[in-house]
Order: C-alpha cells, then structure tokens, then sequence
C-alpha cells in the first residue's frame, strides 16, 4: 500500500489487518521449485521413522520370547535386527538432512534474490518515503527468519499430520469410545489454539514494527554520527534509542507471554485426556466390557496422539511468530513498481540527444504540481543551463528525462521517440547524471570511477579522472587509484567526492550528460581547469548544467530561467541580458556583490 | 582477525554473566526451576504406571477397582496437580528466561549504540554502516538466544541425564556403568566437531556482515544505482554476497551432519547395550537384575538419547553465539581514541569564542602525506573570517580540528586560552554550530531537524532560525509547513533547501562558534545574499568561520584565508587580498568574468 505521508522511526508501518491467504500461496511458490527434493525428504522422514519403530517390537519380542526361552541366539540376531534397523534409520535421516539442509538454504537465497532484484525496480519515490533501515532490516534479518518455517515446517506438518491421522486410525479400531473421548481433547484445544493465535499474529507483528523502528534510528544514527556529535547530542539520542530499545523489549515480552502457552497448553490437554480415558474406562463403562489390554493400548495411544499435536503446536508457534516477516517482505515485494517498462517498450536506439518536453507537468504529490505545461526543446549536441531560485524544479526537470519518475501528462521526447515507451534500462544506460549527492561506494576509488563501466581500462579511468582534475589528488592518497573509500567516505572532502562521482559519470561515456550541481563544492580554480577537458569531451554531447555559479554557467548555448514550476526564460546570456529579465536581475546582483 | 578469548578484558561468558546485572537471582532461579521441571518430567510416567499395576494388570487389579476408587481417584488427581505444577513451572522459567534475556539484550545494546555514537571519524573510516548494524542487530541476537535458550536447553539436558543416571546407578550400578562407555565418544565427537565448526561460524558473522552491507549500500545509494542503469550489476553483486552466505550456511549446517551419523549412532547404541547386556544377563544371570528394573531402565532410556541427539544443534548454537559475542564485544569494549582526558574542563559558561591555531599540522592515520602544515592563526572573539582554497586543499580538514573531530598531530588549538584537549567534549561541541559539506537531515520533520541540536526549541525559535537561513518561505509553501517531514538523508528536498536546513540547524544551537563549511554551495545568489544579511544580524554573539567558494559570499568578511596545500597562503581583507594580486585576485577576476 502506498503511504500518502513519509515513515519515520517514531511511527509504526501500516499493517494489513487480517492475514491474507494470499501469503500462503505465494509461499508456496517458492516451496515449488523445490517439491522433488521435498518429497524425497519426506518419504526419508517416514523410512526412518518406520525403522525406528521396530525398536519397542524388538524389545517386546526379547521380553517375550528370547529371555523366557533362554535363547542366546535368538538374543544375537534381535540384537542384530536393532542394530540394522538402527543403521538405516541414521543413513534415511542423514541423507534427509542433507537435504533439507539445502532446501531450506535454497530458499532464503531465492526469496533475498527476488526482494532484492524488486527492490531495484522500485522507483526514488519507495526510498525517499521511508527510512532506509525499514528497507534493510527486510532483506537482511526478516528474511533469515522464515526460512526454517518455509522448509523444516512444512515437512513437519505434513508428517505429524500423516502420523497423527495413522494414530486415529488405530485407536478407532481399537475402541471406538474410548477413542472418542480422546478426541475430545481436540475441540478443547481448538478453541485454545484459536483464542492464542489472534493475540499471538497481533504480538509479533509489533515486535516486528518495534524492531523496524530500532534499525530505522540505527542506521541514520550510523550514518550520521558526525550530525550527532557537533551537536553533541549523544545523551538525547542514547535516550531515545533507549525508549526503542524498551519498546522491542516490552513487545517481544508480550509476544513470547503467548508464544510460550502454547506448549504448556498442549501438555495440560494431554494428561486432562490421559486421566479422562482412565475415569471412563475403569469408573464409568461396565466391567467385562473393556478387556485391559484395550485400556493399555489405548492410553498408549493417546500417548503418542499427543506427540504430534505437540510437534504440531510447536510448528504452529513458529508459523505464528514467522507469518509477521514473511508478511512485510511479500508486501515489499507487492510493493508497485510505478516507473516500469511499458509491456511494448522497445530498446532505445542509440542517442544522438535531442530532447523535447511537450506540455510536461508533473507533481510529486497529488494536487502539488511541480512542473506545469513545461514545452521546450533542445537540439542535439547543445549545452542549456538551468538556472532559478532552488526548489523551482530544476532538479525534477532533468530527472525526468531520465525518466525516473512518471509525468502526469505530455511527453518527453528523444530524438522524437517517446522515452515512456522504451525500457529503462536501454534509456538510463545512455544517460550521464551527476547528482546532488554524490555516493561512494565502499571499495576502492578505482571500482567507484569504474562504476558505471565496469570493463572500462585503467587507462581509461586514468583519463576520465584527468579530465576532471581528480587525478593528481587521487595520485597522492596512500594507495592512490586502489585507496579503499567507505560509504561515508570521511577521509575525502565533499569537493573530492564531486570529482569523483565526476569521473564516474565521464567514464559511462553518456550521450546525454546532466550535471545537478555538480560543481557546487568544488573550487572554482579546478572548475576553470576541468572546464577546458570537459568542453571537449562536450563537443557534440547534448548537456543539461544546473548551477547557481553563473561563472559555471555562462558559456552554455542556451540558459533557461526556471521558477515556479515552469521556463520563464530562454535565451543566450546576451539575449538574456538584454531582455532584463529575471536572469538579468540574477546576474547582476550576482555581479554587484562581487565588485 | 583473532576471535580467541584474550582480546577482551572478561571472557565471553563472564561478560554474559556482567551483563545480566540485577537478574542474577532471577537467572539461577530460572536455571534451577529447569533442573525441577526436568526432574518432574520423570516422575510423571509413574504415575500412570502405577495406575496400570494396580487397577489393571496387577493380581488384585479386580479388586482394587471395585474398592479402592478412591485411591485411584487420588492418583488421578496427583498426576493431573503434578503436570499441572510442572506445566506451570516450565511456563514461569521459560518467561524468566525471556526476562533476563531481554534485559540483557536491552543492556548491551544501549552500551553499543553509545559505543558507536561516540566514536572518532577513525572509527567510521573502518567499520561500515551494514557491519555495525550487523553487530547491533543479528550479531547481538546470537547473544541473546544464548541466555534465552541454548544455557537453557544445555542445563535441561544435564539434569535430565544426571537425574537418570543417578536413577540409574540407584537401581543397577553394572548396567549403569555399562551405558557410561558412550560418555568418552560423545567427548570426542563435540571437541572435533567444535574444531572443526568454529571457524565456519567465524565465518558466517563475516559474510552476514558483508550481504548487509552491500544491501545497506545499494539502498542508501538508490540513486546512484538507478541514474547508471546498474540494477543489474547490483543485483549480481548481491548475488555474490547472498550466494556466499547461504553455501557457508550449507557447510556449516553440513559441518554437523559429517559427525551426526557418529553421534546418532552412539544415542542408539545405548538400546543396543540394553538390550544386549540386559538380555544376556536377564538369561544368564538372574540374580544380577530382575526384570522390572530393565523395564524401567528402557521405559527411561530415552532421557540419556534424547539430549544426546540436541547436542549438534546446542553447539551450533553455542560456536554462534561466540562468533557473534566476539563481533559484540569488538565494539563493546572499543574506546575511541578522542575522549574527555581526565579531569576536562566543563565549561558551563559560554566561551567567548577565540580561537587560536598554534603551529598545527595535521595527517590521516591512513595518509601518506600531511594535510595541514604548521599553520598558525588567530581568531579573534566575534570575528567573521573566510577560508578559502582549492579542493583537497584541508579547510575542511582544518575546522574539522576544533570540534575535535580530529587531533593534531603537532601544535595545539586553543579556544580562550584553553587547548580543546583540556574541554570536555560535549562542552566544547555544544559551543560549536557546524553546518557540514554534506547536508544529512534525519527522517523527521522540519521542525524537528532544525530543533535537532536543541529539542526544547519553540515553534516560534525554529520560524526564526528558518528565517535566518532563508528557509522559511519554502518552508511554509510546504504541505505541512514545519511538520512536513523529509525523507532520509533530506530527498524530496533540493540541494539548496538541505542546505538552508542544515544551516538553521547550526544557528539554533546558538554556538559561540559558527562554521560554515560551504554551507551555501547549491543556493541561489538571491537567497543566499539574504543569508549574508541575517547573518550580520543574528541574536547572538558568535565567532564566524565560512568556508565557501563564491566571491560574493567572502567578500564582506573582516579577514580572509587563503589555503594551498595545507598552508595559509594569503590572509587579509577583500581590499587587501585584490591588492595583493594572488590567489584571491585571480579568483574575483574569474568569477566576475573581467579584470576588476
């Protein structure tokens, strides 16, 4: 379901009320794949569980038969049979495990691969509405939970329900009344099952909120502890991580209160049915009317009748506790990928880079348009600058022809084809964007210039970061171009991270280039420098520039003055001059400051 | 990396054992009710045995059912009360240990989260964001499971074999002792399997950790990801990691099936004994054992082979929870470099704001060149300067040093006369507003980002420090004006908006000290021409220290630096610098576009 309001560590997510069986069917799809082994195992489980029953026979026959005889031989090969059965039992069991062992493995694997490979189709939209440690804590640690429930859990069920219905069947032939008193336990435990159920599904879907929440704070704490620090705000965030802390603590407790009924429930059930079969038997039906073998044979039953109910309860816990992740991650899974390949899209021929807007508007909330009946065009290989008071929308209207979000109507053109119909893929490989932000990746400098051209030459790399004037400070780093480099990326400044993710735009050889700030942190001095190899890497390049630096600016073809939401001018810097507009106005108290 | 035990001042379980304060009681009581629930398990069947001996299969069992109901009610009832208590009892015990374990688990992981938030940049340089969430998060639940179950089902399984063996010697010491030669091969067993299954758990910890962290990249880094068309390189690159997580996970969980056969194998064969010894001497030697005692030694052999069989599956358990604890207690016992010495300084009066660099150099442990060279320089109380240079040049580097993010390497920073060594840091940081390069806003709303270093703020302080950042106009156009709330990192925000955020984040804080450090890069001239302005006329004192680029924001400062190469290359006014004709004076003749 898509939020209207952005996530936050203080707020719980949205849950889906009633468990949805659709769940349960997609669950099984991954069981699928895996049926085949599956089915061996199973039939493994109940080999092995059939030469473990010979062992109570073995006994019975050396108590009755061998030692009464004194038959030493008889003894031996009892003996023998014991160890057999024993010996089979071990390989059916060990081989089981095997693989069960790989089936259960097989299957995180796949569900982590497709919740990832989702992920990466989800559009900015999914990551700017939530934390990203809700994100994470899917893909990582809900996912190992419901691996063993996947596996393990259903071969259990279906075995303890094979077993319990063979129990039934002997005990009915056994007695029938007798039986029907044991079965009496059932509706009893029913009612228990259902009551605790309800409370428990509710528990631990807090737990997994509550948790969410904790890695949610987490993560941002994480990344930004440099923000904690100069504010000193340490005590403030250690209590508040605190109160997440408490609430994982005070839902876990309230989820387990239940969770550990269930196995308490079952065995009180059990021996009220066990005394229950002794009062009728003995007390209430008529003597001669029950032989005591029955009673023997049926209280051993009732015995085992209640092993696999156990077996089953504790099965049932584990679905219970696990059905709260499995839940969360189909719904990431479920999540909409708003910005999709059209079902006919087609491969984008390669770009030759010109690009239109036709009446564009877009909002990025309902109601709140952005951009409205934005047309322009930009002819193949021409520089435009974007320039206006932030927050106008110049960032959203290169990020548009990337297509990274849906317009609400007109299109957006490329060489005239319309990018909504040609795959994302085929278009955004074509495109050069440098971000606001500019992440690094943990690796080495190398890999993160390298990162959009991964096959790309050293010397190649060597030539990007040159061009943009990267080289000679990557040159004097301790390992230069195979320097590690984390995320956060502490030992480089801003301005070198720029130049970085600089080179890394240059290198994927983009027939598009849009450059979002791209120089803001970065001296002038060096701009200057890397202008010159930029220009000619340029030449015949369709580029869009957004800067605030008019120095950056001025020597694009075409400068357009973009401010609420749609082009208020377009021109050259001279037109612009001249027509003493907005850009003019920008320009020169740009100009009266310095002078 | 050394997992062994040395590393840290306690052993693992010692430092388990620390961290349970103020439930040791509980615990003991909760270990000691699962040693009487254990031993309640075996008294049950007599019940029903004894129930069956008189009243069915005994000689008088026709009599004793006509007669003597009432006794057999009272059996009734004991073995129902029994179950009951024993049911009760392992419900009560289990939520013990939940309790204790809980508390431990909230214990540590606020120390952890305290340890992570005050550590120095060096400590970030090494550890990154998906390895430490590991450890907080998955590493640290090995812990917990350790108290909450594997001690657990460890001490269930010792008083279950030690109350049977007792019962078992109590009734027939030869065939007792006899079932004792298994005890030598399970030894065995569990010290090669111990052996042989540590390192793959090391192992796991490390790739768990590593899957995380390329998803927690891939996540942060979203748009990155999606501007190159990467998804498919990323997804093979989370391939790798999940892959390689899940064939360790195999040859750890395969690791125990090699000697499983073993140890199953030696559970049976205590039937095997049974039956062979009691068989034998059931014929041969009467007198040596008479049947019900073999009876009853079967009817209870399940007790020694059952625990024996969760032996693989609690050790696992247990070589988990030492990987994990090791990862845990890295970060646990960590202390950053950069603390309070002893006896700080509390400055409880706001600092003047005077800042002196005393011949200060400054190298990354990691560098190989010095970033700062003897640079010495004198902020006066109130003063605005600006910092200006090329990139990579150390400004950053440079004010990074007075909040003590990093210590020099040689020199000293005084602020008021006092070296930043000798302040706590909370008091030195608390006098220091910085807006960073990198503008990280928190999934929260406006109000409450700006109020981030000051929560008592009022809604009317936030409006005002918004103004003085320029941000309130964009604010207030907003859907929800100060309560909207900004996504992670600040997206649905521009660059120039963070920025403006960011800024009013710092002035709030009201600082002795204000730093800048481009904090204007992506506004526009208008805007921050009104922030220049504000800025002059904010409600408090401060010492000003911009970094920027621009000319136009520089320009109207009382001193302005000049860095190259991590020296103060020029220093003076605007009028000054231009005279000059250096650095500076080719820096306005570039950004003006002409000869000034």
């Amino acid at each position: 379901m898509a939020q209207n309001r952005r996530n936050t560590y203080k707020e719980d997510e949205y849950l889906e009320e009633p468990f949805n069986i659709r769940h349960l069917l997609r669950a099984s799809s991954y069981i699928k794949r895996y049926a085949g082994k599956m089915s061996g195992a199973l039939i493994l489980s109940a080999l092995g569980g059939i030469m473990a029953l010979f062992a109570p026979m073995i006994t019975q026959r050396m108590l009755d038969d061998a030692v009464p005889a004194g038959d030493l031989k008889m003894l031996a090969k009892l003996a023998a049979l014991l160890i057999l059965s024993y010996a089979f039992s071990i390989l059916f069991i060990t081989i089981r495990s095997k693989i069960m062992v790989n089936v259960s493995q097989d299957i995180i694997y796949d569900i982590r691969k497709d919740l990832f490979a989702h992920l990466q189709l989800l559009p900015f939209q999914y990551y700017d509405d939530r934390p990203h440690g809700k994100i994470l804590i899917r893909v990582v640690n809900y996912v190992n939970s419901v691996s063993d429930m996947l596996s393990n859990g259903l071969i259990n069920i279906v075995l303890e329900t094979l077993n319990l219905i063979f129990i039934i069947i002997f005990m009915f032939i056994v007695n029938v009344r007798l039986s029907i008193v044991v079965l009496c336990g059932v509706p009893v435990l029913m009612i228990f099952m259902m009551w605790i159920k309800n409370k428990q599904r509710i528990a631990w879907q807090k737990v997994s909120n509550k948790n969410s929440n904790l890695n949610a704070y987490l993560q941002e704490n994480i990344v930004g502890a440099r923000i904690t620090q100069i504010f000193a705000r340490e005590d403030e965030n250690a209590l508040i991580f605190s109160d997440l802390s408490k609430s994982c603590r005070g839902t876990w407790m309230e989820a387990v209160r239940y969770s550990n009924l269930v196995w308490p429930g079952i065995d009180t059930i059990s021996v009220l049915v066990r005394a229950a079969i002794f009062i009728y038997g003995l007390l209430v039906m008529k003597q001669g009317e029950i032989s005591l073998g029955v009673i023997i044979a049926i209280s051993g039953y009732a015995a085992r009748f209640w092993q696999p109910i156990m077996n089953l309860g504790n099965t049932f816990n584990n679905f219970i506790n696990n059905v709260a992740y499995l839940e969360r991650i189909f719904e990431t899974m479920d999540e909409p990928v708003t910005v999709a390949d059209a079902s006919d899209a087609v491969t984008m021929p390669p770009v030759k880079g010109e690009v239109v807007f036709e009446n564009v508007s877009f909002s990025y909330e309902e109601n709140k348009e952005v951009l409205h009946n934005v047309s322009f065009t930009v002819k193949q290989g021409e520089s435009v600058a974007l320039v206006g008071p932030t927050g106008a929308g110049k960032s959203t209207i290169v990020s548009l022809i990337s297509r990274f979000y849906n317009i609400d109507s007109g299109r957006i053109l490329i060489d005239g084809q319309d990018i909504s119909k040609v795959t994302l893929h085929s278009l955004r490989s074509q495109m050069g964007i440098m971000l606001q932000d500019s992440f690094i990746f943990s690796g080495t400098i190398g890999d993160n210039i390298r990162y959009g051209n991964p096959n790309a030459s050293d010397e190649a790399v060597l030539k990007a970061s040159r061009t943009v004037c990267a080289d000679y400070f990557i040159k004097l780093l301790p390992d230069g171009y195979d320097t590690q480099v984390n995320e956060r990326g502490a030992s480089l400044s801003q301005g070198q991270k720029q130049l970085i993710s600089f080179a890394r735009t240059l290198l994927s050889d983009p027939a598009i280039l849009v450059l979002d700030e791209a120089t803001s942190s970065i001296d002038v001095q060096t701009e200057r420098a890397l202008q010159t190899g930029l220009d000619r890497m340029l030449s015949g390049r369709t580029s869009f520039i957004i800067a605030h630096r008019l120095s950056t600016i001025r020597n694009c073809d075409r400068i357009m003055y973009i401010d609420e939401g749609g082009i208020v001018e377009s021109g050259t810097h001279d037109e612009l001059m001249q027509k003493k507009g907005a850009y003019y106005h920008l320009y020169t108290t740009q100009m009266e400051d310095i002078a | 990396m050394n997992t062994g035990n040395g590393r840290f001042p306690k052993g693992r379980i010692a430092w388990l054992w620390e961290n349970m304060e103020g439930r040791h009681l509980l615990y003991i009581a909760a270990i000691t009710g699962t040693v009487v629930y254990n031993i309640m398990q075996l008294t049950v069947p007599y019940f029903s045995q004894k129930i069956v001996d008189t009243f069915l299969s005994g000689e008088d069992a026709a009599y004793n059912l006509t007669y003597r109901k009432d006794y057999l009610i009272h059996l009734l009832v004991l073995m129902v009360s029994l179950t009951i208590a024993r049911v009760v009892i392992v419900y009560l015990d289990c939520m013990a240990y939940e309790h204790v374990s809980q508390e431990a688990l909230f214990r540590i992981r606020n120390i952890l989260y305290d340890k992570i938030q005050r550590q120095d940049m060096h400590f970030y340089n090494i550890y990154r964001t998906g390895d430490l969430m590991t450890r907080v998060t998955g590493d640290l639940d090995a812990v917990r499971h350790m108290i909450a179950w594997v001690i657990r089902v460890i001490i269930e399984s010792v008083s279950l074999i030690a109350a049977t063996m007792t019962f078992f010697f109590y009734m027939n010491w030869r065939l007792a002792l006899l079932l004792m030669i298994t005890a030598p091969f399970i030894f065995v067993i569990i010290r090669l399997f111990r052996k042989r299954v540590a390192p793959m758990h090391a192992s796991l910890r490390e790739k768990f950790a590593g899957m995380n962290t390329v998803a927690q990249e891939n996540i942060a880094g979203n748009r990155v990801v999606k501007a190159f068309a990467m998804e498919e390189r990323e997804k093979e690159r989370f391939d790798e990691c999940n892959t390689d997580y899940r064939d360790t996970n195999k040859k750890t969980a395969l690791t125990w099936l090699t000697f499983f056969p073993y140890m199953e194998g030696i559970a049976d064969l205590l039937s095997v004994i049974l039956i062979l010894a009691g068989g034998l001497s059931l014929i041969l030697w009467p007198d040596l054992m008479t049947m019900g005692e073999y009876v009853a030694f079967s009817g209870l052999i399940w007790a020694l082979a059952n625990p024996m069989r969760m032996l693989g599956n609690v050790m696992n358990e247990f070589q988990r929870f030492s990987a994990a604890s090791a990862k845990v207690m890295e970060i646990y016992y960590s202390e950053p470099e950069i603390k309070d010495r002893e006896g700080a300084y509390d400055a409880v009066d706001r600092l003047k704001g005077e800042i002196v660099f005393d011949n200060v150099s400054f190298k990354y442990a990691d560098g190989k060149l010095p970033v700062l060279k003897n640079i010495s320089m004198k902020i006066r109380s109130g003063e605005t300067v600006a910092i200006m240079g090329e990139t990579g040049c150390g400004k950053t580097s440079l004010i990074h040093l007075i909040p003590r993010f990093y210590e020099p390497t040689e020199g000293d920073i005084r602020i008021d006369g006092r070296s930043v060594k000798d302040y706590t840091l909370k008091s030195l940081r608390t006098n220091i507003g910085l807006a960073t390069q990198d503008v990280l806003l928190y999934s929260d709303t406006i109000d409450g980002n700006i109020a981030y270093g000051d929560m008592d703020l009022t809604r009317k302080e936030v409006e005002r420090y918004a103004r003085y950042s320029a941000a309130s106009s964009f604010i207030s156009r907003m859907p929800d004006g100060y309560d909207t709330v900004v996504g992670e990192r600040g997206v649905g925000l521009s660059g120039g908006q963070k920025q403006r955020i960011s800024l009013a984040r710092a002035l709030a804080v009201k600082p002795a000290i204000l730093i800048l450090d481009d904090t204007t890069s992506a506004v526009d001239m208008e805007t921050e021409k009104q922030i220049q302005h504000s800025l002059r006329e904010l409600d408090f004192e401060c010492t000003k220290i911009i970094i920027a680029q621009r000319i136009s924001t520089t320009k109207s400062v009382d001193r302005i630096f000049i860095m190259k190469d991590g020296q103060i290359a020029e220093e003076g006014t605007h009028e000054e610098l231009i005279a000059k004709n250096g650095y500076y004076a080719e820096l306005v003749r570039l950004q003006t576009g002409e000869a000034v």
